[in-house]
This record gives structure tokens, C-alpha cells and sequence, in this order.
């Protein structure tokens, strides 16, 4: 049993996982990264990162038989011919649908850290304060003063690229050189910022980008970041985190370990270690540490809890508050606008950008007020057509052919990405009738959105048409698409930080109330969900919440 | 722009009709089966790729292989629906040829081929009207009801026109060849940079995009 004591365990290995391990390796302690699925080595493993379409017999779209096997991956992007090992098994691991919620994962090692779109904004207090100001769920037990030196500390290293605004919705980075925006998008933006006086920018996306050399990483504009990049071009755990952890020769990284629960002390009122299911063995293992960090991604997270500690509290570690697995949010989309560009013929573009546009939030700020609460933001890009396009007087022939061998007109659209309230009402459960290949309760999922956000989603369409027309735009065409929960793949909440034990399940260090030396940083913790992509956020949660823990183990509090 | 929301946009600007976008509502229906392509279907299905990508100053469908593709597509990619309209199209196709030129396809020369296609997409395209006018009427009453417009669950009472689906699959299996992505149209495999306002003068290729 001796190997198995370790100062701190890490469970999971995604972007919150992978920060944990790096922060407590370089402070020092000996770590155990558990991942439940397989390893994934850096660039040797990312057998995709240099083939082509023609590569494939599918020319990676989706077989009948792929449909057949994920029931789940199928309502979206994610079932494709080319990275399909990298999207957890929909066999292996069902779950239960009380409401549809479409729930797509990565176990493996770097989780979806290998997947992710990247974009990468700060929060401002205009959302710490929201929940506050609105009278809604609880009040973030954390200030933008608090986290924005870990913002700077983790981007340092994360390495985003951006534009300096000065915006007070959306704080600056430490940047990167951004991204170019192109000549159309500078054009719809400057004629945005014109009509709307300023009150509605588009800038270029903030993405996790290496645009000048990081570490001997750097984005060569291939745009194929989703099979792993061998150039490290984007922020992941392989390509930053963990050889960053290795370096220090405190990091054991174990995959195939599932972690069925955390082990508790019910007379210290700590966790002890981890009871771990190797996956391909079914052997049980437990493994020892003074502290735990939690980053099994936010539903998991909830799931390893539920089934902890069930002796003293029976719906689970963390449970005593009644929070716990509930307050699940997601970013609802789907909802947005496109339209025709004139002029420009004479340009292109060269190079495959990896990142788009982004418009700021702006309803419900600044005097706005609508009769919904909250708002969203929209990512877009302009673009040539291709050859996918209709030529209408062409059906055929060499003359179709010629007019489909060169870019067709410029296009500019955009989508939005708006705020889901967190309810309590919105939940997961464990689901004892259903287990999972590995005979494991499943979770059950219980999410819906409410008035509010079906209010928002309005002015999401009727905003972009509005935006696109004022812009010049012809042929201006809204949509409204499939807004079910689980489809932004940024879950949240499950195990919100407040200020007070009875209604949160961490406190403001993301320590669970319950049990003082395990920390949760991944999606979880949220509070509430903003509008902007959260992983950024995650990792500086992660990085402080990292410093705290040391700092107390080193008094001697943990 | 991030992937995901490029695709959503585009099955948003087309209303979930982009090509392979009809995967989208595969989910309900029942899988495909053991489906026959013999050596001559594909060598007729080459000949109409080419007929709708010949070979010009560049190849064509034929040297893209496209026949041989089709019958990897619709075997493994379509359902047993789609299969069938595809694989009854071959027959009606040539039987369309037959009416309007009094031979067989395979027979017929180049500008037979060419306005028989020409009038097939026409049949085709009027089809797709009926498709995007049935999806419109489904999507309207979702709204009405309140849903989340779960586009998966949809099966289109239309079924699609075997044209459009020989045409679709030509200009997949086309383009995103190795020669349709290199000779025809432009891959730079490893850019390194991105220069958002490129000279651009007309007769200058495309780029073959994210492949």
C-alpha cells in the first residue's frame, strides 16, 4: 500500500485538471493524476493532425453504423468519421434522459481540453455582482479583484490571443498578438460600431492560441485543432500542462482509474484518499492524499460526490446544503444570422483561422433593459463560399466546374451563445436502476430552459437580423435551431461556491464545506454561467484554489 | 472560425440542407442494408460524376474516382430509405435517357449526357423546393408548440430526388478528392500565417478550406 500515498490527488486530467496538476507538481507535492479512460501522448497519438479528407472512405462524415453506436454524439457535430475515439462511448456509458439534454465527453487523457473551441474570455464584476443585484440563486463569494491576478497568472502560461478594448464587460487579457480580422469583418464591424454608437462592438475572438512562439509552441493556421496539434498551436493539457507537471518529476498520471468515490474521515471531518476502479482490470484500488482536487468535469464531479461519504449524508459528499447536483446550466445556441457582403471581390484570405469574431454582451448593461434577465454574447466570421454553394444558372458541366473552382461571394454570419439561469430545479440525479459497462449507477438528467431564456432567445434572432441589415448586409436570413441543453458543452453548477454552508456546496476556495481538503475546480463550482465560454475561468479558479490549498497544508489547516 | 459554429451556420443558412446534412435527421430511420453496386453501376456512375465534373484543364470526376466513392457512401452512409432512391435512380436515369435521346446513357454522347442531366436537375432542384417548404411547415409548428426544434427528429415526408443525391455525392466525393482538392481547387497543407485581405483576382482557385 505504501506507493499508494501521495501528498495530493488529482482526478481528472482535463483543462481544470491539468492546471491542478502543474500548480501542486511545481509547489512541490507528490500527485496523482487519475483519468477514467485511455492515455493520449502528445503529437505521437495524434494520428488525424496530418491526414487529409481524401484519407477517408467517409471523407469523415458519419456512418449508419457510427448512428447506430452514439445515440447521444449523433444530435450533433461531434459524430464524425475522423476523431471518434475521442468522444466518450454512448454505449459504455448511457445516462438517463428524465428531459433531453445532449451530453457530449472526452475520457481520456486531456478530455476535451483536446476538443474545445478555445475561446477564452475573462469575467468582469458586471457578472460576480449579477446574481447579487437580480436576487437569483446565490452570490458569487468571489470579486473580479479576486481572480484577476490568476487570470493574468494562468494566461501567462495558457498563452491567449486578443485585442485590448479596455471594455468593462469584458476585461482585457494579458494577450497574445491577436488574430487578424478580415476585410469584411472589419468592414461589418466598423459600419456595427457606427450605427450602434459604439454600444454594440465586434472584435476579433479571444482564443488559447499560441500566435507568436510559447514555449516552443506556435499556431501555424491549419485549423485542425480538434485531431491535436503537433505544432502545440492551441492550449491543452498535452501541450501545456502536463509536460509543465512531468517536468517536475512529482506527477504520477494513471489512466484507466475511475474514481468510484472519495474516501472520508468522519472524525477528522476529512477526505483520506480515492476508492479507484481500473477500468480494464475491474480491480478496486485506494489510493491516499492529504488533499483532493476534484476535476472530473461537472457532471462527474457531481456523480463522484453523490456516491462519497453516503454513510453520514446519504445523498453524497457535499450534499448537506441540497445544492448538489443542482443549478446545472449550460449556454443555450443556436439562434442566429447571415447575410450577403458586397464589394470586396478583389480580396481573400490566406490561411486557415482557427477563430472567429465575437460581440460582447450588451443587453441588460449600461441602462439597457429588457424583460429577461441576463443576456449573450454572438461568435461570427465572414467568409468567401465554396464549393459547397449553388451556382443557380449552372447545373452542371465544365462551366459549373469553373465557377465552383473559384470563391463565391463574401458571406458574414453569426450565432448566439446566451445565459441559462441557474435553477435549482434544473438537476442531475443518480439513477440506481441503470448502470454503465463498468456496473456503475448512471446519472439522471432533469434540465430544461425556462422563460427566460426562451425570452432571450428573441432577441438573440431578432437582434442579429437587426444587427446585420443596419450593417448593409443583403439577404439577410435568421435562424432559430435546436437550443436543448448540454449542446454548448459548457455544463456548470452542479456544485456552486457561495457564501453560506446551507445553501452552497463549496466556499469560496472551492472547498467543499463538508470536507475542507477537497477542492473542485472544474464547471462545478460555477455559480452562475455568464455568457462567454468558462474555461478560462475554470483554470484561474483552478490555479488559485491550487495556491490556497498549499499555503494551508503548509499551516498545517488541511 | 470555430468549427462548430461554422457547421451550425451553415445548416442554419440551409435550413439543414447542406450536402450530407441530410445525416442530420438520419436518426429515426431504419439503417441501410447489403446494397449491390456492380462494376458497370459504377462505371455508369462515373460517367454521370463526369458529366457534372468533367474533366476540363483539370481532372474530373472520373479520375477522383467518384463512382467508386458513391458506392462506399450510399453503402455505408445512407439509409435504407435513401439507398433505395439512389440505387432505383440508376435505372430511371438511364431510362430518362432512354425517352429523351432514344439510347441508353452509357451510349450517349457527351451533349446528350449533358442536356439530360440539365433537365434532371431541374426535376431535382423543384423537389428540394418541396423538401425545404415541408421542413419550413415542420419547423413552424415545432415553434408553435414551444420545442427546442430537435431537427434530428425529423424525417421529411418528401423523399429527395435521385438526382440530387448523384449530384451531392459528386461534388463531395469531388472536391474533397486529392486531386479535386489540389488540382481544382487549392491546399496549402501547413499555412503558417493568415492574411485576412489576400489580392484576390478573378480566375484565381479557391481554397479547398479545412480538410
Amino acid at each position: 500500500m505504501a506507493e499508494n500515498i501521495y501528498d495530493a490527488i488529482v482526478i481528472g486530467s482535463g483543462i481544470s485538471g491539468g492546471w491542478a496538476a502543474k500548480e501542486l507538481c511545481e509547489k512541490g507535492l507528490k500527485t496523482i493524476m487519475l483519468e477514467r479512460g485511455k492515455n493520449i501522448e502528445h503529437i505521437k497519438d495524434y494520428t488525424e493532425a496530418n491526414k487529409e479528407a481524401w484519407d477517408h472512405p467517409h471523407r469523415g462524415e458519419r456512418t449508419q453504423q457510427m448512428v447506430k453506436d452514439y445515440p447521444v454524439l449523433k444530435r450533433d457535430y461531434p459524430l464524425n468519421e475522423r476523431n471518434l475515439d475521442w468522444w466518450a462511448s454512448d454505449k459504455d456509458s448511457p445516462y438517463t434522459e428524465v428531459k433531453r439534454f445532449d451530453w457530449f465527453r472526452g475520457y481520456h487523457v486531456g478530455g476535451r481540453s483536446l476538443m474545445w473551441g478555445r475561446q477564452s474570455y475573462r469575467w468582469s464584476d458586471l457578472y460576480f455582482e449579477e446574481n447579487a443585484k437580480d436576487g437569483i440563486a446565490v452570490d458569487w463569494p468571489v470579486r473580479y479583484k479576486d481572480i484577476e491576478p490568476w487570470y493574468t497568472y494562468v494566461e501567462k502560461f495558457a498563452g491567449v490571443s486578443g485585442s485590448a478594448e479596455g471594455l468593462p464587460e469584458l476585461p482585457d487579457s494579458h494577450f497574445l498578438p491577436a488574430m487578424e480580422m478580415n476585410c469584411v469583418e472589419k468592414e461589418v464591424a466598423a459600419r456595427v460600431k457606427e450605427h450602434y454608437k459604439n454600444t454594440r462592438k465586434i472584435i476579433i475572438g479571444r482564443c488559447a492560441h499560441a500566435t507568436v512562439p510559447l514555449n516552443d509552441r506556435q499556431c501555424q493556421f491549419r485549423d485542425k485543432c480538434w485531431f491535436g496539434c503537433p505544432y502545440g498551436g492551441y492550449f491543452s493539457t498535452q501541450s501545456a500542462t502536463l509536460p509543465a507537471a512531468m517536468k517536475t518529476g512529482n506527477l504520477t498520471l494513471r489512466p484507466w482509474s475511475i474514481v468510484t468515490k472519495i474516501l472520508y474521515d468522519k472524525d477528522s471531518k476529512k477526505a483520506t484518499g480515492v476508492e479507484v476502479l481500473d477500468a480494464e482490470t475491474m480491480k478496486t484500488y485506494e489510493y491516499k492524499a492529504k488533499i483532493i482536487f476534484l476535476n472530473a468535469s461537472t457532471l462527474n464531479s457531481a456523480w463522484i460526490l453523490m456516491n462519497s461519504a453516503t454513510d453520514i449524508w446519504p445523498d453524497g459528499l457535499g450534499s448537506s446544503s441540497g445544492e448538489l447536483g443542482h443549478n446545472l446550466m449550460d449556454h443555450h445556441l443556436g439562434v442566429g444570422a447571415q447575410g450577403i457582403v458586397e464589394g470586396f471581390e478583389d480580396k481573400y484570405v490566406f490561411g486557415r483561422r482557427a477563430n472567429g469574431v465575437y460581440i460582447p454582451r450588451y443587453r441588460n448593461f449600461f441602462g439597457d433593459k429588457r424583460d429577461y434577465l441576463r443576456g449573450f454574447g454572438y461568435q461570427g466570421g465572414g467568409s468567401r463560399e465554396g464549393w459547397s454553394r449553388e451556382i443557380p444558372e449552372l447545373a452542371i458541366g465544365g462551366g459549373f466546374k469553373d465557377a465552383l473552382t473559384e470563391p463565391g461571394q463574401w458571406v458574414f454570419g453569426m450565432g448566439g451563445f446566451g445565459e441559462i439561469l441557474p435553477y435549482h430545479e434544473n438537476k442531475v440525479t443518480l439513477d440506481k436502476t441503470k448502470k454503465d459497462k463498468w456496473g456503475l449507477n448512471v446519472l439522471a438528467f432533469d434540465c430544461e430552459l425556462k422563460d427566460n431564456e426562451k425570452k432571450m432567445r428573441k432577441d438573440m434572432l431578432n437582434d442579429a437580423k437587426e444587427m446585420l441589415e443596419a450593417a448593409g448586409l443583403k439577404n439577410v436570413q435568421a435562424g432559430e435551431g435546436d437550443g436543448t441543453p448540454g449542446r454548448g458543452i459548457h455544463e456548470m453548477g452542479t456544485a456552486r461556491m457561495g457564501h453560506d454552508p446551507k445553501t452552497s456546496v463549496l466556499n469560496k476556495w472551492n472547498q467543499v464545506w463538508d470536507a475542507p481538503n477537497v477542492f473542485v475546480t472544474d464547471g462545478s463550482f460555477m455559480t452562475s454561467a455568464a455568457c462567454q465560454n468558462p474555461s478560462l475561468t475554470y483554470m484561474a479558479f483552478t490555479a488559485r484554489a491550487a495556491d490556497y490549498a498549499v499555503s494551508e497544508l503548509k499551516k498545517q489547516n488541511l | 472560425m470555430e468549427r462548430r459554429e461554422l457547421l451550425k451556420m451553415i445548416a442554419l443558412a440551409t435550413g439543414g440542407a447542406l450536402i450530407g446534412g441530410e445525416l442530420f435527421f438520419s436518426g429515426c430511420k431504419s439503417a441501410g442494408g447489403a446494397v449491390t453496386f456492380t462494376p458497370e453501376t459504377i462505371a455508369f456512375l462515373d460517367e454521370v460524376a463526369e458529366t457534372i465534373i468533367p474533366a476540363t484543364s483539370t481532372p474530373g470526376a472520373k479520375a477522383a474516382q467518384v463512382g467508386e466513392f458513391m458506392k462506399v457512401y450510399v453503402t455505408d452512409c445512407y439509409d435504407a430509405d435513401d439507398q433505395k432512391v439512389f440505387l432505383e435512380g440508376v435505372n430511371k436515369l438511364n431510362d430518362a435517357c432512354n425517352k429523351m435521346h432514344g439510347h441508353d446513357f452509357m451510349k450517349a454522347p457527351a451533349e446528350h449526357r449533358k442536356a439530360l442531366l440539365t433537365a434532371l436537375d431541374k426535376e431535382a432542384k423543384a423537389v428540394q423546393d418541396q423538401r425545404s417548404k415541408a421542413y419550413s411547415e415542420y419547423e413552424k409548428a415545432e415553434r408553435a408548440k414551444g420545442s427546442n426544434l430537435p431537427i434530428m427528429d425529423f424525417k421529411n415526408p418528401v423523399a429527395p430526388h435521385y438526382f440530387t443525391l448523384m449530384k451531392q455525392l459528386t461534388l463531395l466525393g469531388f472536391f474533397t478528392s486529392k486531386t479535386g482538392a489540389t488540382e481544382t481547387l487549392r491546399h496549402i497543407q501547413v499555412p503558417g500565417k493568415y492574411d485576412g485581405a489576400l489580392p484576390y483576382k478573378k480566375g484565381d482557385k479557391a481554397w479547398a478550406d479545412s480538410i
